[in-house]
């Protein structure tokens, strides 16, 4: 039977073992002697052995992936067709540009009200999550909500 | 410890403060409904009022952590029994028995039971805490800097083997990717600034709370976002008070349930969905009417529910004692303990030994205000279910992100939450569990220094981290663990246990 993650798992190791490589060079490449610590107890020596636990655990999950009957490694247009129609994929393109939309617009000045309710209606809006003048009073409420209770109830600092 | 239940019984009356029972109250609510809500989890939860209570007293923000901590895992058996959909990952084994019993008109009791067989399982596990801890004190006292380097692998090694049990190699990479990831930032001997690439904020590393908040918050809100869900709550809830004679009937299961709950909580990283899905096992194992399991049995619902939340109780044990966490939701409470300048650890116990009757005192108030909640609310709660994921889940990712962003009032820590949320959901669609990376990043420092200082004490001497009794017992598990997995040993097993046939006897 095929192993459904085949390509994801050998995309997977690839990414972790250029990752462990990366942390063992710079493991490697930092300074030895510091503070008149010997080699074995520079600020390399952990991440360097966890680099190399790392990438031999990459390793075997690449070999794994390969000896296993599945997708090859190839990506066919077609699929990235069917991928990028799916609804599925486009919600989930969605909540990441909304999300980081929201973030950006964050720490620039902007009042908390106007970024956190703009964000809400626009999110509620996109997904449908209800009546226009529902997702309008969930957003107005949610947002005085937040800010009444925790910046003036607990005192927390706001974006 | 002879005198353990009058303290506790001081404890409890020091809270009974109006304030106390206000804080108690409306953070088992907020538990219970997070737990309730399928997507939320109780590691959501207490990552992000750990972010929004860091600026309250730290004995109410405590004690908020730890009724949302009670409050999500009694909870999580609501939408388990009603919709099928269990609210947490601890809730799943409920879901087996607990829905054909709400399709045969008795939601009502199986929600009773579930509670009831909940407060019993968190009472037990409390008891365990209460008396376990200060034992576990004195074995850790003994700890040294080899002795911690292994535990903080040992942990990672056997999270990563129980929360990854099809493909265990994954939950080791996550592991050790969250070993990794705690490194960077400047390090605790030299002050040398690891993998910052001169970005100023990447000085102190990631923060704990962002990344929980991201790893379990974040990519929570994704993946439901992500599916379009159609919620249908049965009409008849029915009487919810358990009968006397079903708690009577299941006390064997129950008892057997909160010991197992406990032994897996103290497993660091392990946690309530092993130990209820465990638990469940056994309790079919035992049953006189296997059979009934997964058509509504009553015994594997109580056993399932009695199994997760003794596991609290448990998963706090090791907090306590050796600063490594039971379950990922412990993980972020021992985040929250150290943001509150709290420092559990061997230590605790030496400087600070009222500290554990008062962790008990909490949770005992915890699990009572869960039970309350959880038999008189029912009704209300089930309505909460109905709110449609596309209005709540924008409303949590504004949670997600005051939470990550109270702590140190950094832009910078929002972007953390992020990535790692988008992490965090990568992880979960090909199969990576979370709870090893989130270990991992706990135990990250504790590893790194421990090995160094260990290096420093015996002059590069590496002959200690395999003699010395307590860290050659740490090998040991981990190696043995590790081994299990592979083929070759577990052919090797079933060739060695194997019933060689039986001569035959020639007569003559």
């Amino acid at each position: 039977m095929d192993y459904p993650l085949r390509r994801q798992d050998i995309y997977a190791a690839i990414l972790l073992i250029a990752f462990s490589l990366f942390i063992i060079v710079e493991s490697w490449r930092m300074p030895r002697e510091m503070l008149g610590f010997p080699a074995y107890a520079g600020p390399g020596m952990v991440t360097g052995l966890l680099g190399l636990g790392l990438l031999g655990m990459a390793l075997a999950l690449l070999v794994r992936a390969l000896r296993r009957p599945g997708k090859g490694v190839g990506i066919r247009r077609a699929e990235v067709q069917a991928y990028f129609a799916a609804p599925e994929t486009r919600r989930l393109g969605l909540v990441l540009l909304l999300n980081s939309a929201y973030l950006l617009s964050l720490g620039h000045g902007i009042p908390y009200y106007v970024t956190t309710g703009g964000y809400l209606l626009a999110t509620m809006a996109v997904f449908r999550a209800a009546s226009w003048w529902m997702i309008a009073l969930v957003a107005g409420l949610a947002t005085t909500g937040l800010a009444v209770v925790f910046n003036r109830i607990f005192l927390v600092p706001l974006p | 410890m002879l005198y353990g239940p009058y303290y506790i019984l001081v404890e409890i009356w020091n809270l009974l403060t109006p304030m106390v029972l206000f804080h108690v109250l409306w953070a088992t609510f907020v538990g219970t409904v997070v737990g309730m809500l399928p997507g939320l989890t109780a590691t959501m939860g207490i990552a992000l009022l750990t972010g929004l209570t860091f600026g309250m007293d730290p004995k109410y923000a405590i004690i908020i952590l730890l009724c949302v901590y009670v409050g999500a895992i009694t909870g999580g058996s609501r939408s388990s029994i009603l919709l099928n959909i269990p609210g947490t990952p601890a809730n799943a084994a409920a879901a087996l028995d607990g829905f054909p019993l709400a399709q045969r008109g008795e939601a009502g009791p199986a929600i009773g039971l579930s509670a009831t067989a909940s407060y019993i399982g968190t009472v037990f596990g409390i008891l365990c805490l209460a008396f376990l801890t200060p034992l576990l004190g004195q074995l850790a006292l003994k700890f040294q800097s080899w002795e911690f380097f292994w535990l903080g692998i040992f942990g990672v090694v056997v999270c990563g083997n129980l929360t990854a049990p099809t493909d265990p190699l994954k939950g080791w990479i996550a592991g050790f990717l969250g070993l990794l990831l705690s490194l960077f930032g400047q390090e605790g001997i030299a002050a040398y600034n690891r993998f910052a690439f001169g970005i100023d904020q990447m000085r102190a590393g990631f923060s704990l709370i962002p990344v929980l908040v991201g790893a379990y918050g974040l990519a929570e809100v994704i993946a439901v976002m992500r599916e379009r869900t159609h919620i249908k709550i049965p009409k008849q809830v029915g009487r919810i008070l358990p009968r006397w004679t079903d708690i009577v009937q299941n006390k064997v299961h129950m008892l057997r349930s909160g010991v197992i709950g406990v032994l897996i909580g103290i497993i660091p990283g392990v946690g309530e969905d092993v130990a209820s899905w465990v638990s469940y096992d056994f309790a079919k194992r035992a049953s006189k009417h296997p059979e009934l399991f997964g058509k509504g049995s009553k015994e594997g619902l109580m056993a399932a529910e009695t199994g997760d939340n003794a596991c609290i109780g448990g998963a706090i044990i090791p907090v306590l004692s050796l600063a490594v966490p039971g379950s990922a939701p412990a993980a972020v409470l021992l985040g929250a303990m150290w943001l509150h300048g709290i420092r559990p650890g061997p230590l605790l116990m030496v400087e600070f030994p009222n500290y554990i009757w008062e962790i008990t005192a909490m949770l005992i108030l915890a699990a009572s205000a869960s039970l309350l909640i959880s038999l008189v609310g029912v009704r209300f709660q089930v309505k909460i279910l109905t709110v449609p994921r596309p209005l709540l889940m924008p409303v949590v990712f504004t949670l997600c992100v005051i939470g990550s962003y109270a702590i140190s009032v950094r832009v910078f820590d929002l972007w953390v939450m992020f990535v790692f949320g988008v992490l965090g959901y990568a992880m979960r669609t090909y199969n990576y569990p979370a709870a090893p990376l989130v270990l991992g990043i706990i135990l990250g420092d504790m590893v790194d220094v421990n090995l160094r200082r260990a290096l420093i004490r015996t002059d590069g001497d590496i002959t200690p981290f395999f003699t010395r009794p307590i860290s050659l017992i740490l090998v040991g598990i981990t190696l043995l663990v590790i081994l299990s997995r592979t083929v070759w040993f577990r052919r090797a097993m079933a060739a060695l246990f194997r019933r060689r046939p039986a001569v035959p006897t020639t007569q003559s």
